[in-house]
């Protein structure tokens, strides 16, 4: 065995058995390139060491063994499944979050593994369990998500992710955070605004799309481009018009988002960009949105029916609106009903229809409950802010910071702010 | 019959997600389609349909059959979801999952006709819960909708509201001192 890799070896095994993880992932973080040309011994080197004592050691060797160029002959892909298993469940959870980022990078290799054999839906189980390994806590985003998020939307099974989507992000783990990549960030949010919208839950979709155009940026990714366009889309099918984008988005995205959109503008003055632009839509692979878009146009446009009339016959609905005949509209008038978008009551009778308001008083013990649910949100929600507050008061960058800008009124400021938050 | 159907849909899921090879066994798959069409889960039986690899399909006629119920429940077409749902001779587990589907979709549809017409004709009625005029008449009878005199015609009913659950004035008081405590810190 060459000798830098004994001393790998030797250097593991010492300070994993004497529990200076900090120092041990310094050393492996730098013996990439020594385990990358050693490759004929790695399965070796993997026999010695024991993956619930030297977890940092195998992980180390794994992700090096798995990044080398496919063709070394080496690398046998077929068992990285497996080891990728045997780590996830046995490793030391402890030790390995002193290498979040190896640890993200190994989650990433199998992800593109398996993307490759086009196997995806054989990842989610163990992703999942990777996750809650690493997370410190429930709502901590990491980057493995989005490798998640997208094997759910390659395999077609979106459930498992909905769990980790469901929950707001609270904290970022260190390897996605600082100064490092947005990539995993933007992704995430964007292939969850996807997977909401698979599912058909808009309004969420929405906010996620616009997580994703909303981060700061002196750049425009093309992951915000996607973004953008089928934020326009959805907001389209949920509201019948494009939501204006909140204040705080970065100057650069307005000025080159909105020209490079410009078919999806087009929508929102006529139906007949649809048409006119198809190509470009299909080639964007949003057709499907499209024509969901165009569907629920006559949906608005029913509503708005019911703003001005009370009653109306079917044939008259149909005209007003545009469609084949009173059968139709019928039906479109059943659905919405259904789904709850208007209140309205048929009479086949006599082929009218009575649009009624709202039958919600506002005095159930349902609507106490809903309101009972949305302070417990609001009052969750300000806990945390409070919580950040702090964070920031005690952040040596901050405090430098503020120091060092205006050295005077520091003081007074720090009062102010802190009135404001306790009120 | 009552039979826990949330509970036995998470388990099939799992079963699903963890065979080694990616692909869990037909008669997984039609349980797993036919309960998410149970649950009104149109979006993820459409996804589970997608993602059946072809060979599994090919070797399973009831999984191709409880999707073509799916298709009418997605295009909102009653009358051929009952004519879908009578078209095949289900075999166990999946035959008692389908009974269940029908009665549901049957009960959801005489709901949502009780809200949301006056009158309505009984040919349509019939075509809309797929049942013979005699059963309909009967259904009819028992949520009170009359017949008009014309007997052509049904005026239906809202459906009862069902009764509010009421928490303890504790609990609200509780509740309210939290809040109210909220405020005040």
């Amino acid at each position: 065995m060459a000798s830098p890799l004994e001393q790998f070896v030797n250097n593991v095994r010492t300070m994993s058995a004497s529990g200076n993880f900090r120092d041990l992932y310094e050393i492996i973080a730098k013996s990439d390139e020594v385990l990358q040309r050693n490759s004929f011994h790695l399965n070796t080197v993997l026999e010695t060491l024991d993956i619930q004592q030297h977890s940092l050691g195998v992980l180390a060797v794994l992700v090096a063994k798995f990044s080398l160029p496919p063709g070394n002959p080496e690398v046998d892909r077929s068992t990285m499944y497996q080891q990728f298993h045997d780590f996830i469940n046995n490793c030391n959870g402890e030790q390995v979050r002193f290498a979040t980022d190896l640890y993200a990078d190994l989650c990433h290799l199998l992800t593109n593994h398996l993307v490759e054999i086009k196997q995806p839906i054989r990842g989610l189980e163990i992703l999942k369990k990777a996750i809650r390994k690493i997370q410190l806590f429930d709502s901590q985003l990491t980057s493995i998500h989005a490798d998640l998020c997208q094997l759910c939307l390659l395999s077609k099974c979106m459930k498992p992710a909905l769990e980790f989507l469901d929950t707001d992000v609270t904290g970022i783990g260190n390897e996605l955070g600082g100064i490092n990549d947005s990539k995993h960030f933007l992704l995430y949010y964007y292939y969850g605004g996807m997977i909401y919208t698979a599912m058909k839950n808009y309004d969420r979709a929405l906010y996620f799309f616009e997580v994703v155009v909303t981060v700061p940026a002196m750049v425009v990714s093309h992951i915000m481009l996607e973004a953008y366009k089928k934020y326009i889309l959805v907001s389209l099918i949920l509201h019948g018009k494009v939501l204006p984008m909140p204040k705080y988005t970065s100057q650069v995205v307005c000025r080159f988002l909105k020209p490079l959109s410009a078919p999806y503008h087009d929508l929102v003055a006529s139906q007949h960009a649809a048409s006119k632009h198809r190509e470009i839509f299909v080639r964007d692979k949003n057709m499907g949105l499209v024509n969901q878009v165009l569907n629920s146009m006559y949906k608005k446009n029913i509503q708005r029916l019911t703003k001005t009339f009370l009653t109306l016959s079917l044939s008259d609905v149909a005209s007003r609106v545009e469609l084949s005949g009173p059968l139709q509209a019928e039906t479109y008038i059943l659905n919405m009903i259904e789904e709850g978008e208007i209140y309205a009551m048929i009479n086949q009778k006599d082929g009218m229809v009575v649009f009624l308001d709202s039958p919600e008083k506002y005095a159930s013990p349902e609507t106490l409950c809903v309101l009972e649910q949305q302070m417990a949100a609001c009052t969750k929600l300000h806990q945390y802010i409070q919580e950040m507050d702090v964070q920031i008061q005690v952040n040596p960058q901050y405090v430098k910071k503020s120091v060092g800008s205006h050295d005077e009124d520091m003081p007074g400021t720090s009062q102010n702010t802190k009135t404001t938050y306790t009120m | 019959m009552i039979t826990n159907f949330d509970k036995l849909c998470a388990d099939l899921e799992r079963q699903e997600l963890e065979t080694p090879n990616g692909i869990a066994s037909p008669s997984t798959y039609a349980q797993l389609l036919a309960i998410y069409l149970y649950q009104n889960d149109l979006c993820n039986a459409k996804f589970l349909w997608k993602r059946i690899p072809q060979n599994v399909m090919s070797s399973s006629p009831e999984i191709v059959a409880i999707w073509a119920i799916g298709q009418k429940l997605w295009k909102k077409d009653l009358p051929g979801t009952y004519e879908a749902l009578a078209a095949y001779s289900w075999t166990e587990p999946v035959s008692n999952i389908i009974r269940a589907l029908e009665e549901n979709v049957r009960e959801r549809t005489l709901n949502l006709i009780g809200r949301s017409y006056s009158s309505i004709k009984i040919d349509k009625l019939i075509s809309m819960i797929g049942l013979s005029r005699e059963a309909t008449l009967q259904v009819c009878q028992d949520r009170r909708w009359t017949l008009h005199d014309d007997g052509m015609t049904v005026n239906p009913l809202p459906p009862a509201q069902p009764a509010p659950l009421h928490t303890s004035s504790e609990d609200q008081l509780f509740k309210l001192t939290e809040f109210v405590s909220f405020l005040e810190n």
